[in-house]
């Protein structure tokens, strides 16, 4: 008879030990033992101004996730590289992301150059280093075939037409498409000249080009002047716009007045009417992304990012808090999705849940295509509106599909 | 034909204000040069840190877009701090980091200055600002447009050009009618003979780098006042342009890196203008190419065989 109740009584205590297994988050066989995830983007530099406001949404997407349990328990740490919107620092920071096994993913980076420049050794990391961008919307982060790549924004051929067409819609006869020489700038420039060739002929382009970092624009501004422009197109990432529309208004080309002008992402930033002295307001900027402001289930992020960092820091923010916020959700849930085994998660796990899942985020539901696109994004126009001290960026037209 | 010839006087006049600024910083690196026979390459960031104190300054004075005191007064105070933070820095790095090389290997000052550069660049970048710093301009200066037919240049840019001739001829008067002066000639020429004819030739040195320093602070003030802004990279691609001018104009020799600096200007605009302003940078770097192949001494240089 021992040897029956020896049995029983170790099945019992191996069922026991199991359901502990299996039970509520907090010390338990299932959790994993670091998981970290890095947030990467031009927090310092020139472009300071949109990636401290991406940074932090995301660091209150890390927060509101590990407020709820974290990945089974275990709280996410989050490491920040800052790549100063080089490339050249992006990957010598993604080489020490690359060589440690609990780092399982990155939110960033927010430049296409930098991504780009950066694909290649993240793919051929063993195993791959996948990262969600917030911002970068050049055609090739996507297109080049890289397994890593995902992004929760609109790529460029959708902005272009959406900049394009917009232009068309209000009237333009005469349009300065110009660009920043960086591999962001120029080929959306490119998409918006061919688009404006494509749809509406009639419209006369001129192509101009200034370099980045430069705050002369006399040059480019006579030629403006002279080909007596009605519309200005600039691609760029938001910190040559200041100098060249205030070089803009004291050629007497104001803005709203006898010239529009249409910029991109990173002009969609209320702190170009400060930096140009008021020479900015009424200008358009189109943006790869959608304006929590008005998405309606990211009412409560809207509120806690108040609450977080201020009632005006949503002025402050750029255009990709949001994004960021939706990019570490899209990050965070395929971790939780992800097997544990030894207390362990693998990053080909993580990749292949980010290709197969579906992820609630702020700015909706995300599932990726096989290039690492999203399907449906709103993407849209804003205007600078307020005063030079207090200024702001306001939904003008919004677009989904 | 009629863009060129309707655009031609504005092109030129946005060429020569460019070209003043290079050829206000120009000067600092062709003095250096006269005297020491070395390139300070650190010349461009002096000229970023001018203005980031003038920034400083007018930070102080206006707040939402209106200064605290008349504004001619902040300007004054930029101008001041401005060139004599520029100037004791430009003394302290000559004391501090070429002095002790002034017998070394000619590449050792040159990589000394480098290191310099990349120092303040980034001791500005991580202790004042990564991001470019608002210079409140409209609270100082007339934000008026100067008008003359089809030409006009704003009033700051005006400012930038009469402000940076009046310097340039100021420094020609001084080296070339003052008994200063004919000493820091004395010691571009020879320096030991000049030490044998009783000139402190250290003194020569240093008030060679401070008057250089100064003229770059003040182009930071200028520069500040026109663009509005000022960033801690701002000295690098400037800095260059006025080297490739002192180049051009012949190093070494002041009324040499006025011209260089004004022409450089004037083709960078003319080639951004007329030919594609995707190679606006490239026509700097080109026209030091065909100036240094037809005349490598530049226009207005020694050839190296006089000078020996």
């Amino acid at each position: 008879m021992a040897k029956p109740r020896i049995l029983i009584f170790t099945a019992m205590a191996s069922l026991g030990l199991a359901a502990c297994g299996t039970s509520s988050p907090g010390g338990n066989a299932n959790a994993p033992t670091k998981v970290q995830i890095a947030a990467e983007g031009p927090f310092t530099g020139d472009e300071a101004s949109i990636g401290a406001g991406a940074l932090r949404g995301i660091k209150l997407a890390v927060k509101d996730f590990n407020d709820k349990g974290g990945v089974h328990g275990t709280k996410v740490d989050l490491v920040i590289w800052d790549d100063n919107h080089k490339a050249q620092t992006a990957t010598t920071l993604q080489a020490q992301g690359i060589s440690d096994p609990t780092i399982l993913g990155i939110v960033g980076p927010m430049n296409s150059s930098v991504v780009e420049a950066s694909e290649p050794g993240l793919q051929s990391a063993s195993p791959p280093l996948p990262f969600v961008t917030e911002s970068a919307s050049a055609i090739k982060v996507t297109d080049a075939g890289y397994g890593v790549a995902h992004r929760v924004n609109a790529r460029d051929d959708k902005q272009a037409a959406l900049d394009g067409q917009f232009m068309i819609d209000q009237g333009a006869k005469r349009v300065e498409v110009l660009d920043s020489a960086t591999d962001y700038s120029r080929p959306l420039a490119d998409a918006v000249q061919n688009y404006l060739k494509t749809k509406a002929p009639t419209i006369q382009v001129k192509r101009d080009s200034a370099t980045n970092g430069q705050t002369n624009f006399s040059t480019v501004v006579t030629n403006m002047k002279a080909f007596n422009a009605d519309w200005v197109f600039f691609a760029d990432e938001g910190t040559e716009t200041a100098p060249l529309v205030q070089q803009m208004k004291q050629a007497t080309l104001q803005i709203g007045q006898n010239i529009q002008f249409l910029g991109t992402d990173g002009e969609d930033d209320p702190s170009i009417v400060t930096s140009s002295q008021g020479a900015y307001l009424g200008a358009y900027a189109s943006n790869v992304t959608a304006d929590p402001q008005s998405v309606s289930t990211a009412a409560s992020f809207v509120s806690a990012y108040k609450s977080a960092y201020g009632s005006d820091a949503i002025s402050q923010a750029g255009p990709f808090y949001g994004s960021a916020y939706a990019a570490t959700q899209v990050l965070l849930q395929a971790i939780a999705n992800s097997t544990v085994s030894n207390g362990k998660i693998s990053r080909n796990d993580v990749l292949s849940h980010l290709g197969s899942d579906t992820f609630n985020t702020i700015l909706g539901p995300i599932k990726y295509d096989n290039k690492g696109d999203v399907a449906n994004v709103t993407i849209g126009i804003f205007q600078a509106k307020g005063t030079t001290a207090s200024p702001q960026m306001a939904s003008v037209k919004s677009v989904s599909g | 034909m009629d863009y060129f010839l309707q655009t031609f006087p504005q092109q030129l006049v946005n060429g020569l204000e460019a070209g003043s600024l290079y050829a206000l910083i120009a000067l600092g690196y062709t003095l250096v040069y006269g005297i020491l026979e070395m390139l300070n390459f650190a010349h461009g960031d002096v000229f970023m840190v001018g203005g980031f104190l003038a920034a400083g300054v007018a930070g102080l004075f206006v707040h939402n877009g209106v200064a605290a005191v008349p504004a001619a007064l902040v300007v004054i105070l930029m101008v001041a701090v401005a060139m004599g933070g520029s100037g004791l820095l430009g003394v302290g790095i000559e004391r501090i980091a070429y002095r002790p090389l002034r017998n070394a290997n000619r590449l050792a000052p040159l990589i000394t200055a480098i290191g310099i550069s990349l120092l303040l660049e980034s001791v500005v970048q991580v202790q004042i600002s990564p991001a470019p710093v608002l210079v409140p301009s409209n609270a100082l200066v007339s934000q008026r447009v100067l008008q003359l037919g089809n030409v006009a240049t704003p009033f700051t840019g005006a400012t930038l050009f009469i402000a940076a001739l009046l310097l340039m001829v100021a420094l020609d008067l001084f080296v070339f009618r003052t008994r200063f002066g004919s000493a820091m000639r004395a010691t571009a020429q020879d320096r030991e003979a000049a030490t044998f004819m009783g000139i402190d030739v250290d003194r020569v040195i240093v008030v060679t780098f401070l008057i250089g320093s100064a003229l770059a602070g003040i182009g930071g003030v200028l520069y500040g006042l026109r663009f509005a802004t000022v960033d801690f990279f701002m000295g690098y691609l400037l800095g260059i342009k006025a080297f490739t001018a002192a180049v051009i104009g012949g190093i070494g020799n002041l009324r040499g890196a006025v011209v260089g600096g004004l022409l450089l200007g004037v083709l960078e605009s003319f080639g951004g203008g007329f030919i594609s302003s995707q190679y606006q940078d490239a026509f700097a770097f080109l026209a030091l190419i065909v100036v240094l192949l037809v005349r490598p001494q530049g226009l207005f240089g020694q050839p190296l065989t006089d000078r020996a």
